[in-house]
């Protein structure tokens, strides 16, 4: 799938002057299957960007469009199958159930799909270093921890566009790579691509291109 | 899981006491219903006079012995009467003219004879098929209404001859016969009991076989008018028994003590009934309330669960399934205290000599049906909008 912004420029980051090479105001593609980094400064939209390819914000000028459709018009339904199929995302904050374990934020997103086996989670938590969190409640986990069941749980749907909104920015550098390996794994195995946004360059990995906002 | 996390912010308190106001008022509701069919319907089909129908006479005084008081009713009296608007009708009873008697025709019992006064009144305060009550010139038999004391008399009277007692479905099989008489010729004709009463003191016959028989045996008799029927609106009836006593009329007692007992006790229900209505009314809402507070503690869980791919749909399904239970089961217990309620009452009235109609209302359960379906619509709709609101996609 697709993705383009048609001189899309959000009304919070009207007043902000945006570079030549910037998204925002611009015509900008996220090609099917690439694996690209969004770099920014704070304060520049990135999960702006985030919340607005995903449907959740719509306060903008200009179009997204999927594969050509502008995504102001999919239906309640099509967003739900975008969202369980098409397009997963890592936010920012996180967004995990703290009163929930680790086992059920996972199972919570993989039953809409029945994508992975447990046993497949568990590998993937374990990879991370967590598979022993398994029953405790988030909220009980580090930021750290936290970030890492983020990150296996939108790993445990079909996706063709991956999204994650700076997913390493509680991790220190090993678990970073770590992670960045499982996903580039998932990505290749669904033929998909990936936006991850950054607050600077990320030398640890062959993007195939970058984007500005 | 989905349930889990959508009612881990539950004020179980607080649910408990909507649950309680919610119980209380169905289970008035569907008693006070049931109990103001009852009443309304007690005394229907035991006789053939329709409901809230009474037979009034001006009552006997000094002044008719002597003749100063009219004892019959004007057409005008009758007009001014109809005029009230808690009246629904008012129409004379017309009385024979002539002489008649009633005899027993039927080689299986023995001979009964009496003299007897025989009335008819317009078949619309009958509650009965007009089409059994019928006569026309040249039928061979007559269709009566009897008094339920002349059967109770041809009882003592077949005892007295060491014969069994007849029930009312064998007194209808009995055939009898009228003799019709005048001073100068006598008549006999056939007549069969399709009815008893126990409001009227003479035998009822179709207008018709009236107005025959006068025009036959009494054709110079002026008819005058003693007795008129008046129907009440429903639950009106004490005006109708206060206007009896502001123009000196009087009906048979039980008449009046039925139709004044099911007036109150109809207007002491209804008040149950509107207070049944507004408990049900404000409980639901507090249920709905109830719903719309625990939404509003769950507005990140159903806002991310959205944001991972579930579907409004589902988490209105969660909401309304578990408020529907909650509805079905406040239902549920509402009716088994009706229940309870009911055969307790039953034998209230039982002892205090009411024997109304001991079935369960069909209204009745409809309106739990209703009270419950709207409850469920309700808490459909708010969950919808609830979580719709909160929708990005």
């Amino acid at each position: 799938m697709n993705i383009q912004f048609n001189q899309v420029m959000p009304f919070p980051l009207a007043s902000i002057s945006h570079g030549h090479d910037s998204i925002w105001g611009n015509v900008a593609k996220l090609e099917s299957g690439k694996k690209i980094l969004l770099n920014a400064s704070s304060g520049k939209g990135k999960s702006t960007f985030s919340m607005t390819v995903f449907g959740i914000r719509k306060d903008y000028d200009g179009t997204i469009l999927y594969d050509g459709r502008d995504i102001k018009t999919f239906s309640v339904d099509e967003w739900v199958e975008i969202r369980q199929r098409k397009i997963s995302t890592v936010f920012q904050d996180l967004q995990l159930f703290h009163k929930l374990t680790v086992a059920e934020n996972l199972q919570l997103k993989n039953q809409l799909t029945d994508f992975k086996t447990e046993q497949e989670i568990k590998s993937l938590l374990a990879e991370l270093e967590i598979d022993h969190k398994w029953n405790d409640p988030c909220g009980l986990l580090s930021m750290g921890q936290q970030q890492r069941v983020a990150i296996v749980r939108s790993l445990c749907q079909p996706f063709d566009w991956l999204v994650l909104d700076e997913p390493f920015s509680h991790l220190d550098e090993r678990n970073s790579l770590r992670c960045l390996s499982m996903i580039d794994a998932e990505c290749n195995s669904q033929k998909a691509g990936f936006v991850l946004t950054s607050l600077d360059d990320d030398n640890r990995f062959t993007y195939d291109y970058e984007l500005k906002l | 899981m989905l349930r889990k996390l959508l009612f881990q912010y539950q004020d179980k308190r607080q649910l408990v006491i909507a649950v309680v106001g919610a119980f209380l008022g169905m289970t008035f509701l569907i008693t006070s219903i049931h109990y103001l069919i009852k009443v309304n319907d007690f005394g229907k089909g035991a006789d053939i006079l329709g409901p809230n129908t009474v037979i009034v006479q001006k009552k006997v005084s000094s002044f008719n012995t002597l003749n100063i008081a009219k004892p019959d009713f004007s057409l005008s009296e009758i007009e001014q009467m109809k005029k009230e608007p808690f009246i629904l009708d008012v129409e004379p009873v017309e009385s024979n003219n002539f002489n008649i008697t009633i005899e027993t025709a039927d080689p299986s019992v023995p001979r009964f004879r009496g003299d007897i006064f025989i009335q008819t009144v317009d078949p619309d305060f009958l509650d009965i098929k007009s089409n059994d009550f019928h006569w026309k010139k040249g039928d061979t038999i007559v269709p009566i209404l009897m008094p339920r004391d002349l059967l109770v008399m041809m009882n003592m009277f077949m005892g007295s001859k060491g014969m069994p007692q007849i029930s009312d479905e064998l007194a209808m099989d009995i055939h009898f016969k009228f003799a019709l008489k005048n001073d100068t010729m006598k008549e006999y004709i056939s007549c069969r009991i399709i009815g008893f009463t126990n409001d009227m003191p003479s035998v009822l016959v179709p207008q018709s076989f009236m107005n025959w028989a006068n025009n036959r045996f009494a054709p110079d008799a002026e008819q005058k008018i003693t007795q008129i029927m008046i129907s009440g609106k429903e639950n009106e009836f004490g005006l109708v028994e206060q206007m009896l006593e502001e123009r000196h009329l009087e009906s048979k007692n039980a008449q009046v003590v039925v139709g004044r007992l099911k007036s109150m006790v109809g207007t002491l229900i209804l008040v149950v009934l509107g207070i049944s209505i507004i408990a049900v009314f404000l409980s639901g809402l507090v249920l709905i309330q109830y719903l719309q507070l625990l939404l509003s503690k769950n507005l990140y869980e159903v806002r991310t669960l959205m944001r991972l791919g579930h579907h409004p749909n589902t988490l209105v399904k969660n909401f309304f399934v578990y408020f529907s239970k909650v509805f079905g089961i406040i239902g549920a217990l509402s009716l088994v205290a009706f229940i309870g309620f009911k055969l307790f009452l039953d034998k209230v009235f039982e002892s205090g000599g009411l024997y109304i109609d001991t079935n369960l209302s069909l209204l009745s359960i409809l309106a739990l049906i209703l009270a419950y379906s709207l409850f469920a619509l309700a808490s459909y709709l708010s969950a919808r909008k609830g979580i719709y609101e909160q929708n990005n996609g």
